[in-house]
């Protein structure tokens, strides 16, 4: 009797849980790549999604319907963006005395950074959608990618985005504010959780509690503002 | 505990469902939802442990719920490819530039507030 190896291989492949089992599988060997080397470029998420995107076309499956076996962790998603507010609202008791400085370079940076990135892919030729899915670039995956899909871009692309800025920002933001001449903690770690969101928070771990905490609180507050101006604006600018 | 706080987390957000259909359609409902369990805790002045556990377990694991969604990226493999240089550019010009203006802009900021306290 001859076995049906290619039935079997389709009733795994098509399995409702294969999505869950090769995603968690594929997380896990990334996360231990990463904490092993401690490489940047090495981001769990980023290494995750090729390896994925890989797979997925090696076992023939669309997008749609890797989509739909991992409904299981996608559905997470909502109630981890509520639970935001937790960390945000410890950081907020630590920052009292700077409550001015904080508040004003979060304006000032936060609109730099979101227009900046607007206007150059605009200068550089690249169309609407692609606007839309890079306002949201310096705040954390998860309200970018809420935010991207409500003014019209692509929420799989944002993502991408925040994770390219948040690495890039994580891998030479120290070093060129120190450059300049930036060098108290709380404003390290401002211009690095503003920026780079949660990977720039981590690097600004690295470098010391109170660069940390200042990177944690600007990344919320740059993420709670986004999340209510952004949508705003680009219903009164269209 | 873990179970209480997932509750707690999961009605905030099926609160900020409701408001956004009901008014707020700008504002995704789970971002509405953070917004009211921020308003919460301040009212509260505290995190309760439920809450607590519910949300340090579940942030644990946001850069594993992000991948589902990134992997979403193998659809629009052609965009990318069309815009390539323009995206690349003003994605790394536009963080060196706002990186370092936040950066400095604080620094100023605190250099002033500490000149400001040492003559009352």
């Amino acid at each position: 009797m001859s076995l049906d190896w290619h039935a079997a291989l389709q009733a795994v492949v098509h399995h409702p849980l294969f999505g869950v089992g090769i995603t968690l599988a594929v997380y896990q060997a990334a996360l231990a790549a990463y904490e092993r080397t401690r490489w940047m470029f090495l981001q769990p998420v980023l290494v995750s999604m090729a390896v994925l995107i890989g797979v997925l076309l090696l076992a023939g499956l669309t997008y749609q319907e890797y989509r739909d076996s991992t409904f299981l962790l996608s559905v997470l998603l909502g109630p981890t963006t509520v639970a935001l507010a937790v960390p945000l609202f410890l950081n907020l008791k630590r920052i009292r005395q700077l409550f001015w400085p904080t508040l004003v370079t979060l304006l000032f940076a936060g609109v730099l950074a979101t227009a900046l990135g607007v206007a150059l892919a605009w200068a550089f030729g690249a169309d609407r959608m692609m606007l839309m899915t890079m306002a949201p670039k310096s705040v954390t995956s998860p309200i970018a990618m809420l935010v991207a899909e409500q003014i019209g871009g692509v929420a799989a692309l944002a993502a991408v985005f925040v994770l390219i800025t948040g690495v890039l920002g994580a891998m030479c933001g120290p070093e060129l504010l120190r450059r300049i001449g930036v060098h108290h903690p709380a404003a390290q770690g401002m211009a690095l959780g503003l920026t780079a969101h949660a990977v720039g928070t981590a690097r600004a771990l690295q470098e010391g509690e109170e660069s940390g905490a200042f990177a944690a609180l600007a990344m919320s507050l740059m993420g709670m503002l986004t999340a209510v101006l952004l949508p705003l604006v680009v219903v009164l600018v269209a | 505990m873990l179970l209480r706080g997932l509750t707690w987390l999961v009605l905030f957000q099926l609160l900020g469902t409701a408001i956004n259909v009901l008014f707020l359609t700008l504002l995704p409902g789970p971002i509405i939802g953070m917004l009211l369990l921020f308003a919460f805790l301040v009212v509260r002045g505290e995190v309760g442990a439920p809450i607590a556990e519910a949300s340090s377990g579940l942030l644990r694991y946001l850069p594993l719920l992000l991948v589902p969604p990134a992997v979403g990226v193998m659809v629009y493999a052609e965009q990318i490819a069309a815009d390539f240089w323009a995206l690349a550019g003003a994605l790394g010009l536009s963080l060196i530039v706002s990186l370092l203006f936040a950066g400095w802009l604080m620094q100023k900021l605190i250099d002033r507030q500490a000149r400001r306290e040492e003559r009352p």
